[in-house]
């Protein structure tokens, strides 16, 4: 690999994030503090649905215990700031080190898994992993969960940028680390390592008579995809609370859905597909808004939907937006 | 040694229904080579169908079986529907990968199971019912101590012994049932030697439907019924199939013995909380040692 | 090469056109892509801006309307018989805006959703406070979605009215959570009182306790600990998780039938009470005295459930018979009582939820609508957040409840009802109180003693709308 083919794919990489960041800012600067607080959440996802396109999408291996790897993250960051009194700047970095390590334990036993064994086996971890806090309660606190938060601006932000809402300081603070994993992510898609995992994805064999070294590109896959979750998990536990209950095994489905929904493949479905399934609902109460709809069916709406729209995906379109896109380029 | 054969019968009860499960899990694996995450979800919809007609004074045993003819036709339903123009889309770059094609049919059914879930909550509302057991529900007495071991206990056992010799005959001794096998194995040579792959297909999904339905009716009297409920049965039923082998029927039915023994004998002997940690433990033991799981022939198919 | 990306934004009922120029060549063949980012932003921008009500200073008060905001599980796992208590209360508000509301202005109640998981809980408030602008919150349902929206709520100061948890650390500490007020006894008091009662009535007894292992489980615990009820882990004291009594609760019952167990305290909901009588029955485990924590007796929810399991009523009812639980409420079943009448009259009149069968979950959503209408009135015309919650914080004697015993509100503390009294559930699933007479005890939740307490219920008023002073 040249040298100066890595370059370019820095360069590009950190154009797209720049214009990322530019629409972030301008978008939210629109938005009511509600939709802020929508805008912030879908930051935090993006970044774990980028941890399903890198896993599924790149290498072929489905995870459904991604949400799992959220609470690690989610937990190793909470116990640092509340028991080291670490401030969030070291505690969240810290704590997608300790996901990274969580996903190489967990790659190293999926190298050996495939298909529906591997989906399955995650399913079981998603279910057992946040029931670690009542067996280790005095650590864990149990049901009641750590409770964090990003607490207030700093007041040099504010004299800089003027009075900084709560909603805009989670966004703020999601911000450079959506942008930081999406550099990273489609640093690894335009290089090398992207392509062995496309490799392994598209034909094992085939990969190790190119050189390219199954297990050991697997393991990888897993402990970059781990960082991404354990990421996401910690700034989602900082919008209030780090519990069981904050990481169900539905979390670990909905990553998925937005994941499928945009495009397995590509960065921005994974982008897409999380302003869906954060923003479905509300979309759903502004199309229902004139009707009588009682409230046993308007709960379920959502449900509804986004479990329909997976299945059409598949079933339709399996690419996802952003491949009907493509397809409409070519 | 009250405490332990307390705990081995338990154990036995709890794992005749997981064994149901992963009975239905393998008949489509081994029919479609799918593995099908939505199978709780038929069962909960069609034991919410029996509930209904049995709080309409039906009898019990028209509801039964009303629910295992709805369970087959929504198993035959969703391969119609979704899984049959999904393989179809086998040409498209997504599935063009062996990886990609074992993991898109498993995303399917989480859609499907997040869809019967969101529909039995429209329409049942999110209601907790309880739902009756054809048999008696109180233990047996054994050295003047009541175990929990019950007539209806005896029904499920029986009924899943019952189920087993009815795949094993299927698959082993008709000639269906060997159209099936080699439909999974090999759809592109299946089709050659002149089987009619999409019938065997949507036949297994129904089979395996009727089957979950069977599951269904059976778990509920111990439990009670919501959208829910099942979701547990499912991933500790999937354990099972695993541990097992997802290939073989009678793999998947000791399997499912063991997982609830082992669950069983945590909860009397540990603590409850361990019982999620102890599934985990057995599963990755079981597919370090034996990744195929305990049952499983030679390394039949890749998947 | 150049190309423009025309971004529509939709703010306040206005387009602009941003025009932002990208040079082509540095994205090689990405454009396709992040045209498409942008267009998502369009569509959830035009999707999303909604317009905020303004006039009023006070953010969900109007001369007409004063929006409140509840969230709680309606569906999922945990919502049985709780996604209940949204119906009562609002049935009670549609009852007061039928009479012309409080001081003119008809109550909104605006529920969410949050299927009990706490990532979730976060983003619901945000859309209450931020979306619906409500004046307060009143009568959220849970513990651990609570504890992840309680730090927030009291930031802002928004009114935490009447959270439907009996969590004592929402309460004990008004500093911490100035805005915070329950709407149960906590369950360490009830815990206490209870356990005071089998310290003396079951002293000769081998008492065993099953328990889920949460909050409210482990603080049941302590409670009795702290009344001197103790247990041996795996002998006498049987756990299981939350959410999965549905597998049954055969272990547990075998456990403490081998153990000799007498006396069966339960701190679990009504389904797992259901499920511990179902899995002793079939064992042939019949315990002398089952004694239930209010959370988990609901005759109603017991019998639907054993019902549903083909169990017949007479047989449900019987097995229930005898079953102690305390209350700091009237027995729904207690059909003279004249809240309980009122209370059923307007229930069946207003209520339109999909399931309004009277039971405690409806009594308890209906004196929450009942209290907070006697809050609002209390607060006076002027309505503001800091003036309800000094209200309520200093006329805690003022306020209207159907409950026996009285609210504990103060600047010291923010529990609701401090006093409970004992009864027995009779042949016709009635709790009644045991030897004849109501007697309402009352403690604290640290570890005081427990005091016999007088307390006289003012009466409900003819049109059953809380009266001001």
């Amino acid at each position: 690999m040249s040298n100066s083919h890595s370059s370019s794919a820095l360069k590009k990489s950190l154009i797209r994030t720049i214009i990322f960041v530019l629409l972030i800012l301008l978008v939210q600067s629109r938005f009511d503090a509600y939709n802020q607080a929508q805008l912030a959440l879908v930051l935090i996802l993006f970044i774990g649905t980028l941890s399903v396109t890198l896993l599924t999408g790149i290498s072929g291996q489905l995870s459904l215990g991604q949400g799992a790897l959220m609470a690690v993250g989610g937990y190793s960051s909470a116990l640092m700031m509340i028991n080291l009194k670490l401030s969030l700047w070291v505690a969240v970095p810290v704590s997608i080190f300790v996901s990274a390590i969580a996903g190489l334990l967990l790659g190293i036993t999926a190298a050996r898994l495939s298909g529906p064994y591997l989906a399955g086996t995650t399913l079981v971890i998603a279910l057992a992993i946040p029931s670690l806090a009542n067996r280790f309660i005095s650590v864990l606190k149990g049901d009641e969960g750590l409770p964090v938060d990003v607490g207030y601006p700093p007041t040099w932000l504010s004299n800089l940028l003027g009075e900084i809402t709560y909603e805009q300081w989670q966004l703020y603070l999601a911000l450079p680390f959506a942008a930081l994993a999406l550099f990273v992510a489609s640093n690894i898609l335009l290089a090398r390592t992207g392509r062995s995992w496309r490799a392994i994805r598209d034909h094992e064999s085939a990969a190790a008579l190119a050189g390219v070294n199954y297990s050991r590109s697997k393991v990888f896959a897993f402990v970059i995809s781990a960082s991404f979750a354990g990421l996401a998990g910690a700034l989602y536990g900082l919008r209030g609370l780090v519990g069981p209950s904050v990481y169900p095994v539905s979390l670990s489905l909905t990553l998925l859905t937005a994941a499928i929904l945009g495009g397995i493949r590509s960065i921005a479905g994974a982008f897409i597909g999380t302003v869906i399934v954060v923003f479905l609902p509300d979309w759903i109460e502004l199309a229902i808004g004139g009707f009588e709809v009682s409230e046993q069916v308007s709960n379920f709406l959502p449900g509804l939907l986004s479990s329909l729209l997976l299945i059409l995906t598949v079933v339709i379109n399996p690419a996802g937006v952003m491949g009907a896109h493509r397809h409409k380029n070519k | 040694m009250d405490t332990f054969l307390a705990a081995l019968f338990s154990g036995t009860s709890r794992g005749a229904i997981y064994a149901l499960v992963a009975l239905g899990l393998v008949i489509v694996w081994r029919g479609a080579g799918v593995v099908n995450f939505a199978q709780m979800g038929q069962a909960m919809f069609s034991t919410y169908i029996a509930s209904t007609l049995i709080m309409h004074q039906y009898s019990y045993w028209i509801a039964f079986f009303v629910a295992l003819f709805a369970g087959a036709l929504m198993g035959a339903l969703l391969d119609i529907l979704v899984m049959r123009p999904l393989s179809n889309k086998k040409k498209s770059e997504l599935l063009s990968s062996e990886s990609m094609r074992a993991a898109v049919p498993v995303i399917a059914s989480l859609g499907i199971l997040g869809a019967l879930q969101s529909l039995a909550g429209i329409i049942w509302a999110a209601e907790e019912r309880g739902f009756p057991a054809p048999a008696k529900q109180e233990g047996f007495k054994i050295a003047g101590n009541v175990m929990p071991f019950t007539s209806f206990d005896v029904f499920v056992i029986a009924t899943v012994l019952f189920t087993l010799f009815l795949t094993t005959i299927f698959f082993q001794k008709t000639g269906m049932g060997l159209a099936m096998r080699a439909t999974a194995l090999n759809q592109e040579v299946a089709k050659l030697s002149g089987i009619r792959t999409n019938h065997t297909r949507t036949l297994s999904w129904a089979i395996s439907g009727a089957a979950s339905s069977l599951a269904g009716l059976l778990v509920t009297p111990t439990s009670n019924l919501s959208p829910n409920t099942l979701d547990l049965v499912l991933i500790v039923g999937f354990t099972a199939a695993v541990v097992g082998g997802l290939d073989s029927p009678i793999g998947a039915v000791i399997g499912g013995f063991i997982v609830g023994l082992v669950i069983s004998f945590v909860t009397f002997y540990d603590t409850p909380e361990d019982v999620f940690l102890s599934i985990l433990a057995l599963l990755v033991l079981v597919l370090i040692v034996k990744p195929r799981g305990i049952f499983s022939g030679k390394d039949a198919r890749r998947v | 090469m150049t190309y423009s990306l025309w971004v529509l934004v939709a703010h306040a009922g206005k387009r602009e056109r941003v025009n932002v120029v990208i040079n082509r060549r540095s994205l090689h063949k990405a454009p396709g892509k992040f045209a498409t980012i942008a267009a998502a932003f369009v569509a959830a921008s035009l999707m999303a801006t909604t317009l905020p009500a303004q006039g009023a200073s006070t953010p969900g008060v109007s001369a007409s309307e004063i929006v409140l905001g509840m969230q709680l599980p309606q569906t999922g796992p945990a919502s049985p018989g709780y996604n209940k208590v949204d119906d009562a209360i609002r049935a009670y508000f549609d009852y007061v805006n039928s009479k012309g509301g409080v001081y003119g202005r008809n109550i909104t109640l605006v529920v969410k959703d949050d299927t009990y998981k706490a990532g979730l809980t976060v983003s619901t408030a945000s859309s209450l406070i931020n979306k619906d602008k409500v004046f307060a919150m009143v009568g959220s349902v849970g513990t651990q979605t609570h504890i992840s929206v309680i730090k927030d709520l009291n930031r802002r100061g928004i009114p935490d009215l009447f959270v439907n948890s009996g969590y004592s650390g929402f309460y004990t500490d008004p500093k911490k959570y100035p805005t915070t007020f329950g709407a149960l006894g906590t369950y360490v008091v009830e815990a206490k009182i209870l356990g005071k009662y089998i310290k003396e009535k079951f002293a000769d007894k081998t008492v065993g306790i099953l328990y889920q292992t949460d909050d409210f489980g482990r603080n049941t615990v302590e409670g009795l600990a702290t009344a001197g009820v103790t247990f041996t882990p795996r002998k006498t004291s049987a756990s299981f998780i939350a959410g999965t009594q549905g597998g049954g609760l055969d272990a547990q019952m075998t456990q403490l039938k081998a153990n000799n167990v007498d006396v069966v305290v339960v701190g679990a909901v009504a389904s797992a009470f259901a499920a511990a009588v179902k899995s002793a029955n079939k064992i042939g485990y019949k315990p002398a005295k089952w004694i239930v924590i209010s959370v988990g007796s609901d005759a109603t929810t017991f019998k639907t459930i054993l019902g549903a399991g083909g169990i017949a009523p007479a047989v449900s009812s019987a097995l229930l018979a005898g079953t102690i639980s305390a209350s700091h409420a009237p027995s729904p079943g207690e059909a003279d009582d004249e809240f309980v009448k009122a209370f059923k009259k307007i229930n069946d009149d207003f209520n339109k939820g999909p399931d309004k069968t009277w039971d405690n979950n409806v009594l308890q959503g209906m004196n929450i609508g009942y209290l907070t209408t006697s809050a609002l009135l209390g607060a006076g015309k002027n309505l503001t957040r800091p003036g309800i919650i000094k209200y309520i914080e200093g006329n805690a004697s003022k306020l209207s409840s159907a409950a026996l015993s009285p609210l504990g509100y103060s600047t010291s503390t923010h529990e609701a009802f401090t006093g409970f009294w004992i009864g027995e559930y009779d042949a016709s699933s009635v709790l009644k109180p045991i030897d004849g007479t109501r007697k309402v005890w009352t403690t604290d939740s640290g570890k005081g003693a427990v005091t016999e307490l007088k307390y006289t219920r003012p009466a409900i008023a003819a049109d059953a709308l809380p009266k001001v002073g």
